[in-house]
């Protein structure tokens, strides 16, 4: 069991590396929603290995329900302002954003 | 139900009916009547938590529990509570939404409806966020309050808009990843994440804390500096209340990064005493905050990013205040977000006026507007004067409070960085009362006028409250004694 | 048991960092849709059977069909996204950083590793998951129903063609 838990432990926090790496080097702003999803489904994986090591799985379940749904409420609205903005510039790059400066 | 039942339920209950009335006409009706509806909700946000405050203290209870439509008998139960702490900030979330309503009158034409909307899901987030009493369900109503915060920047779908609820809206979502790993870290060892839990049992069981629970005390802390404003995760803040339309913006700096940020910090305070590791990262979190927000807003040339960078200064004191752990810290910080709220809300409704009726923003293009606008001239040195915590005005008192505790409490080396950053305070206010109001009045400028309707209402009241608190104060100090508290 | 967890686990960890890696937007929404699924397998195996329906259906589905309506509103094409966004060139550092930080990590976790058991000292819990959140979770539910209706409204907000209010 304790390999499964380090494994576990590992990779989520790969997972969240990479989402973060992409979230912050990319110059895609869809990408940038795609790499703050993935780091949630590593999120996601320690609620539920917390569930299972402390036994509290249902509660756990329950945590990970209403994660999910704000996951996507959030995922909608980030895709929603992208989408704007897109019509805004023409261009889903970031690198136009640069307006607001000091 | 007892009359508490009716008020304290009136708290969600409120918002929701005015979210249904809103959405429930047509186009053109809705437009009219949004904006009285949004402002009775909030007066009547205001009035429930007074009337519950003097209902709750007069009974003698510490805290009062509730519950929306389920059974609160019902083996472990969630259950909302109030306790005088959040009846305060209840009254404070009231009080900024109705600022923010005077000021939107005059600043938004189109959409109304929908910043209705959008203030109510606001409103319900900041109201749930304060009367739980679970980590998890304060991370989902923190969601909310974010939500609606980003649609709100991105309303008017402006190129800076939008970009400014983007990148609010990516720190946010890093901000939601810290706190969700902490949490999970923390449920790991505890199964459970209510405040009556026994954390100090749990997590300093074995022999000193385990390595998870210090990760977990740092995403915590991590996710509430970002969302507090608090250096060095306060990038976003300057450009979403540049961007965003004034009403947003007062909305922002008024309670929204104080309810989502500092109480998150009061929690954290409340749950971990026992771990001195947790004050000393805010109060060094607060510190850095002070010193670097005021010289940025140094350097800065357009009015709402030197108010914005204002306030990472004063979200420093806040935290200053909370770190501390002592009653006399906490009452400070309390009385600091209430003064703030009062002071920024002050100089965000001068911007207000001044982009209505200079139609810039940018301080190096005004000057000696003084004589043309003589009110919005003396509300905002009143909100600098208070600021900088000149006697007798409001914003003296939360700092004295702030910086005797930090004293009594053995930081002697904070209180005195503390208060010598008034000094910095004072310096970027003068230099923006001096550029934008004193000095020669430009030709250009000769025909200016002052604000009228309901921006003037709202600078006018907000200065009122400013001196009659800070003259007054003197009254809260016998109550607060009578109390027990000081 | 164990060998479909490290499998999936596996599979988790791989679609994660091609969706990071690809160039093609819709291939990288596609891998994530595929570490959705594979997460959605490991929560069934620990126990989380609930949880991983959800997880399935809606991270799966539904946001995957988000994500291609995006993408379809602002279609580029394949050439031109790999010259515009240079992504090939800003994500080739990520698995040499992933091979770094896994390296790191082994070593901590492995110093660390003394955690609680798997049925740890906790409580035993009321009744199945629909109890737990009908009962205990109440807050949590009504939060829920207020983002819900806050996406709602943001989608109106956002989505709507110009010239209405």
């Amino acid at each position: 069991m304790n390999l499964l838990q380090n494994m576990m432990l590992i990779i989520g926090f790969l997972l969240i590396i990479s989402g973060a790496y992409c979230l912050i080097r990319t110059y895609h702003m869809l990408k940038i929603i795609i790499g703050m999803e993935i780091a949630m489904k590593a999120v996601t994986m320690f609620i539920i290995l917390a569930g299972y090591i402390s036994g509290n799985m249902d509660l756990a379940q329950a945590f990970v329900i209403t994660v999910i749904v704000i996951e996507v409420v959030v995922a909608v609205v980030a895709a929603g302002i992208a989408v704007n903005l897109y019509k805004k510039y023409g261009s889903m790059d970031i690198r136009n954003l640069r307006k607001l400066k000091g | 139900m007892q009359v508490i039942d009716y008020i304290t339920l009136s708290f969600l209950v409120v918002p929701l009916i005015i979210i249904v009335i809103n959405n429930l006409f047509s186009k053109e009706l809705s437009e009219r009547i949004s904006l009285y509806l949004a402002g009775a909700a909030a007066i009547i946000q205001m009035a429930s938590s007074v009337a519950d405050f003097f209902l709750l203290s007069s009974s003698h209870l510490h805290h009062y529990d509730f519950s929306l439509l389920w059974d609160l008998t019902r083996e472990g139960s969630e259950r909302f509570a109030v306790n005088s702490l959040s009846l305060v900030i209840l009254f404070c979330i009231g009080f900024v939404s109705f600022i923010s309503v005077l000021v939107a009158n005059q600043t938004i034409e189109k959409k109304k409806t929908a910043y209705v909307s959008l203030l109510m899901t606001l409103i319900l987030g900041m109201n749930g966020m304060v009367i739980v009493t679970d980590l998890f369900s304060l991370y989902v109503f923190l969601e909310i309050v974010g939500i609606s915060s980003f649609v709100l920047v991105a309303l008017f779908q402006t190129e800076t808009g939008l970009e400014g609820a983007f990148k609010y809206l990516v720190m946010s979502s890093l901000a939601s990843l810290f706190m969700l790993t902490g949490l999970a870290f923390l449920f790991m060892q505890t199964g459970s994440l209510q405040y009556s839990l026994d954390w100090t049992r749990f997590l300093g069981a074995r022999n000193g804390l385990s390595p998870f629970t210090y990760l977990a005390f740092i995403l915590l802390i991590a996710g509430f500096a970002v969302k507090t404003g608090a250096v060095p995760f306060h990038s976003w803040l300057p450009d979403a209340h540049q961007s965003a339309n004034t009403a947003v913006s007062i909305l922002l700096s008024g309670i929204v990064i104080k309810v989502a940020g500092i109480y998150g910090f009061i929690v954290l305070m409340a749950l971990f005493r026992g771990f001195p590791a947790v004050s000393a990262a805010i109060r060094i979190l607060g510190i850095v905050s002070i010193i670097i927000g005021a010289l940025f807003a140094l350097r800065q040339t357009h009015f709402k990013r030197i108010v914005a960078y204002s306030s990472v200064s004063q979200m420093g004191y806040i935290l200053l205040g909370v770190s501390t752990g002592t009653t006399l810290g906490l009452l400070g910080a309390i009385i600091h977000i209430f003064n703030h709220a009062t002071f920024k809300s002050t100089l965000f409704s001068n911007a207000a006026a001044l982009h209505e009726q200079v139609g810039t923003l940018d301080i190096d293009a005004m000057g000696g507007l003084e004589k043309r606008m003589p009110v919005t001239g003396f509300s905002s040195v009143t909100a600098f004067l208070s600021t900088t915590g000149i006697p007798p005005l409001a914003g003296f008192w939360s700092k004295l409070f702030i910086v005797m505790a930090l004293w009594n409490s053995g930081s002697k080396g904070f209180a005195a960085v503390a208060l010598f950053s008034s000094i910095l305070t004072a310096a970027y206010f003068l230099r923006l009362q001096k550029k934008v109001f004193f000095g020669k009045l430009s030709d250009r400028l000769a025909e200016v006028r002052e604000i009228g309707g309901s921006i003037k209402l709202a600078e006018i009241l907000l200065t009122i409250v400013t001196i009659a608190v800070g003259a007054g104060f003197p009254l809260v100090l016998l109550y607060l004694e009578g109390r027990g508290l000081l | 048991m164990e060998a479909v967890l490290y499998i999936c686990l596996g599979l988790m960890f791989i679609s994660g960092v091609m969706a990071v890696m690809f160039r093609s937007m819709i291939k990288s929404a596609i891998a994530l849709a595929a570490a959705s699924a594979a997460l959605g397998v490991i929560m069934y195996e620990l126990g989380g059977i609930w949880a991983a329906l959800f997880e399935v259906s809606v991270c799966s589905g539904l946001v995957t069909v988000i994500f291609v309506s995006a993408i379809s509103l602002s279609n580029m094409d394949k050439e031109e996204l790999g010259k515009v966004f240079e992504d090939k060139k800003r994500m080739a550092l990520l698995p040499y950083i992933l091979i770094a930080a896994g390296a790191v990590l082994l070593a901590i976790v492995l110093a660390v590793g003394p955690l609680l058991p798997a049925v740890g000292q906790v409580v035993k819990p009321i009744g199945d998951l629909r109890e737990i959140l009908w009962n205990n979770r109440q807050a949590d539910i009504w939060g829920q129903v207020i983002v819900l209706v806050t996406g709602a409204v943001a989608v109106v907000v956002l989505f709507r063609e110009r010239d209405e209010i």
